[in-house]
């Protein structure tokens, strides 16, 4: 895999509550972006992979959406569903055509109109009696439970990556909640799920994000210089983790194992990347998963948090985007949008959030808690 | 010998002071009622009776299961068979419900002793339970309470033996709920106990010590379930007795009237202390009057009933009288979510309502739901089925305000089982701070949600 596929275009929408943009209609703003940013003629893309977790009204569980919005017909466009880590996984399919020689261009496409359904969070699935009553942040919260009980950081340690990527997302246009928070603010929030609070907790956001990528050796015909993918890998482990009993629910084995493989693909290891972009659905989250991918210790992430590692300009900025806490989670978008981060950083396009001389960028998800994570590490050299 | 072997009782933790009842309609009711919870009724709590009577594994020489209320939560259904096997009781089992009237608890009772006596069964499990609902604002709003109670009856360490049973039964409007209807109905109060209670009561509770032999000064304890203390005591009074010396008090201030399930928690009420050799006469009303004279025994002693006092401790308060209402759904509250599939409900019925896991046989690991490949060796097709036990610790938890549930906050927890498996449940009847990582559980079968025209029933956990 390693720098056999290039990223050459890359689109973002404004994520937030965008009642007034159709699902497709984002799906055409983040495609269109993309082609611009590349340059390139939209016939020439071959084949798609379409992120959604759920599809828009017209599209249902299927690649249909993404073909009538852009009207991309009669070519393989595959719908990949993955649960947070949807979008990533799209985009991994994606080079892994473009790797098998198959395609030469390939578009990525991740979209989501969470708030078109109403309510709030996601809806459940699942067994009609089994696990009934949980939710996402209770799921997590069960993790961030555990961690605190063993490692003893309290909530104002989990707050303070909440301040540290609204402060990112304030500076970044197109995030969904932009406003700069206290650690005060987060800890007076209601109640979400035990510890989480309001603000321990990423928004329910609409949004769209491409990507364009393509067999590296026609990679620099294109407008803007190429990004190149040195790792892409997704593991799955068990979606009922709270019925393991080996389980020690202090972070992700999936996560842990996906960043081994693409360190792997790389030939790199976490001293190596510059920033990451990681999945920050609640605020527990991004401390496990600065440990699961290898940049600090298991039960010492929170002591980097304190001690302002992870900020901009830190030893290992994370969530310079503003994370899916601050520019918010469309599932199926956030992996795409980070790849969208990975890329605009690599170029050196990112103006006040710039991380200076970033080489080798991170995008991750995690989802299930824990069932499924992928981890994209792209460079610019 | 026939008679009780074990008796176990069961009150939900919530409680109402009467002062709110008071304080919505007016009047001044004293003291505190016991209120079902919001997934609780008479099917689940009769689950829990048996647990308190008999523990989780039940004697295998439960030949028969019989229940009793009259706040059954289906009209049509069998609650005796939804509550042996929630108590995992084997298949080869007798059930019926016994419904009608609050003496349905002992009209159960007389089954179970008289399948004993005849020698049809071994043993049986005899459950009552009720959560009947009054009118809001209406006279029988404070009186009410909700509970329940079981008993093992059969020839192996009775505790309390029978000596002779006698019932009257005539047709009389005193207490009442037609089909079409979802208050309970009382005629006059005072009419109804002077012709109905105090004609058949004592009648019944006579021609018992009567078959017996036995003069009323040698009973130690009355135990007579009915709405007023007062008929209680005028009960005793024409039977003979002394209310003073030998009437079991009420449950009254602590509880409320309990129902099919009054006449067993009285009687467990009464076998407290006594002495091998006393007598105790347990009876109740509906349309007629059922008595029993039981004689306590050595076995006494050795297993006494877990006193109704330690049963009632540690309630919760209801912050309101709208809690209340909602709590019993006179407040209703639409909850989305599906039915659960009968196909679903009888693929699963081992694992979802036996609460059966599995073992692996290559590493020994005890797991949830049943599985086919270990989760912790991976060997395949090495597990067998492995009944859990019913209680355990928290891992860990969190305390949710966003799920789909008619009540919040509510507790998310993951339990190790006592013995192996870890499973993730709704916690119910909690109060602030009763659940901690490593704090102790107890599953608890509960109402889980309604949809789809029907409810569903599964595990949570509660502060053990």
């Amino acid at each position: 895999m390693k720098d056999k596929v290039a990223v050459i275009g890359v689109g973002c929408t404004k994520f937030g509550e965008r009642y007034e943009r159709g699902y497709e209609e984002l799906i055409c703003d983040a495609a269109f972006a993309a082609y611009e940013d590349a340059g390139i003629d939209p016939s020439l893309i071959e084949a798609a992979y379409f992120g959604a977790y759920m599809p828009g009204p017209h599209g249902g569980k299927s690649a249909v959406s993404l073909a009538d919005a852009l009207k991309i017909y009669g070519k393989p466009i595959t719908r990949v569903e993955n649960y947070c880590a949807t979008g990533t996984d799209a985009f991994r399919n994606a080079c892994l055509a473009v790797a098998s020689g198959v395609y030469d261009v390939v578009l990525v496409l991740g979209a989501e109109k969470l708030k078109d359904r109403g309510g709030r969070g996601l809806p459940r699935f699942g067994h009609p009696l089994l696990a009934r009553g949980n939710t996402a942040p209770g799921l997590f919260a069960l993790g961030a439970t555990r961690y605190m009980h063993t490692f003893g950081c309290g909530r104002e340690t989990l707050a303070k990556v909440a301040v540290k990527n609204h402060w990112n997302g304030a500076r970044n246009e197109k995030a969904h909640l932009r406003q700069e928070i206290t650690v005060e603010q987060v800890l007076k929030a209601p109640m979400i799920a035990s510890p989480f609070g309001l603000f321990d907790c990423c928004p329910t956001t609409d949004g769209a994000a491409a990507a364009i990528v393509c067999r590296a050796d026609m990679a620099k015909q294109w407008r803007k210089p190429p990004v190149w993918v040195k790792g892409a890998a997704l593991a799955v482990e068990t979606g009922r983790p709270f019925f393991d009993p080996t389980f020690d629910y202090l972070g992700f084995r999936s996560t842990v194992k996906a960043a081994q493989a693409a360190y792997a693909m790389a030939e790199c290891g976490p001293k190596d990347i510059s920033f990451a972009d990681v999945h920050d659905c609640f605020t527990w989250t991004e401390i496990s998963n600065i440990e699961d991918l290898g940049f600090y210790e298991k039960g010492q992430g929170w002591r980097a948090v304190e001690a302002g590692e992870t900020a901009l300009g830190g030893k290992i900025p994370i969530n310079t985007s503003g994370g899916l806490k601050s520019f918010g989670h469309p599932i199926g978008a956030s992996g795409v949008r980070m790849i969208y981060e990975c890329v605009t950083q690599l170029r050196g396009e990112c103006g006040e959030r710039q991380v200076k001389n970033a080489r080798l960028g991170m995008a991750h998800n995690v989802g299930g808690p824990g069932a499924v994570a992928c981890v994209v590490i792209l460079g610019n050299a | 010998m026939i008679g009780i072997a074990r008796l176990g009782t069961y009150f939900p933790r919530r409680r109402m002071d009467r002062a709110l009842i008071g304080n919505a309609w007016g009047g001044k009711a004293s003291g505190t009622r016991t209120v079902a919870a919001i997934d609780e009724d008479a099917f689940t709590m009769g689950v829990e009776a048996v647990a308190a009577c008999v523990g989780d594994s039940p004697p295998p020489d439960v030949g028969a299961l019989y229940f009793a209320s009259t706040s059954a939560p289906y009209l049509e259904k069998q609650i005796a068979s939804m509550v042996a096997t929630a108590a995992d009781l084997p298949r080869e089992i007798a059930t019926a419900d016994f419904a009608g009237s609050v003496r349905a608890g002992l009209g159960a009772l007389r089954a179970a002793l008289d399948g004993v006596g005849a020698g049809s069964l071994r043993a049986a499990l005899v459950v009552a339970a009720d959560c009947r609902l009054a009118e809001p604002g209406g006279e029988l709003e404070p009186q009410l309470g909700d509970g329940a109670a079981a008993a093992l009856v059969g020839r192996h360490e009775v505790v309390a033996e029978l000596v002779t049973a006698a019932s009257v039964s005539e047709e009389f409007t005193y207490t009442w709920r037609t089909d079409e209807q979802r208050y309970v109905q009382v005629a006059d109060a005072r009419f109804g106990n002077q012709y109905g209670v105090q004609h058949d009561v004592p009648d019944a509770v006579g021609a018992a010590l009567r078959k017996a032999e036995l003069p009323a000064s040698k009973v130690a304890r009355l135990a007579v379930a009915l709405p007023d203390p007062r008929a209680a005591a005028a009960v005793a009074r024409k039977a003979g007795l002394n209310p003073e010396t030998q009437l079991v008090p009420s449950l009254l201030s602590d509880a409320g009237v309990l129902g099919a399930a009054e006449p067993l928690i009285l009687l467990s009420r009464a076998l407290e202390g006594l002495q091998p050799g006393d007598f105790v006469v347990v009876a109740g009303y509906g349309e007629g009057a059922d008595a029993f004279v039981f004689r306590a025994t050595h076995a006494l002693l050795a297993h006494p009933p877990r006193p109704v006092a330690q049963a009632l401790a540690g309630g919760i308060p209801i912050a309101s009288y709208e809690r209340y209402l909602r709590a019993r759904g006179v407040l209703p509250l639409d909850v989305g979510g599906e039915l659960v599939p009968t196909y679903i409900e009888w693929k699963e019925l081992k694992q979802d309502t036996r609460l059966w896991g599995s073992r692996c046989t290559a590493c020994g690991l005890v797991q949830y739901p049943q599985e086919v490949v270990c989760m912790g060796c991976h060997a395949a097709g090495k597990t067998v089925e492995h009944k859990l036990r019913r209680e355990g610790t928290v891992f860990t938890f969190t305390i949710d305000n966003l799920a789909q549930v008619p009540e919040h906050p509510m507790p998310m927890v993951v339990a190790e089982l006592d013995d192996g498996g870890r499973i993730y449940l709704q916690g119910t009847d909690c109060a602030e701070g009763d659940i901690a990582v490593g704090s102790r559980v107890r599953l608890t079968y509960r109402r889980l949600h309604q949809a789809g025209g029907n409810r569903n029933y599964y595990w949570k956990v509660r502060p053990a």
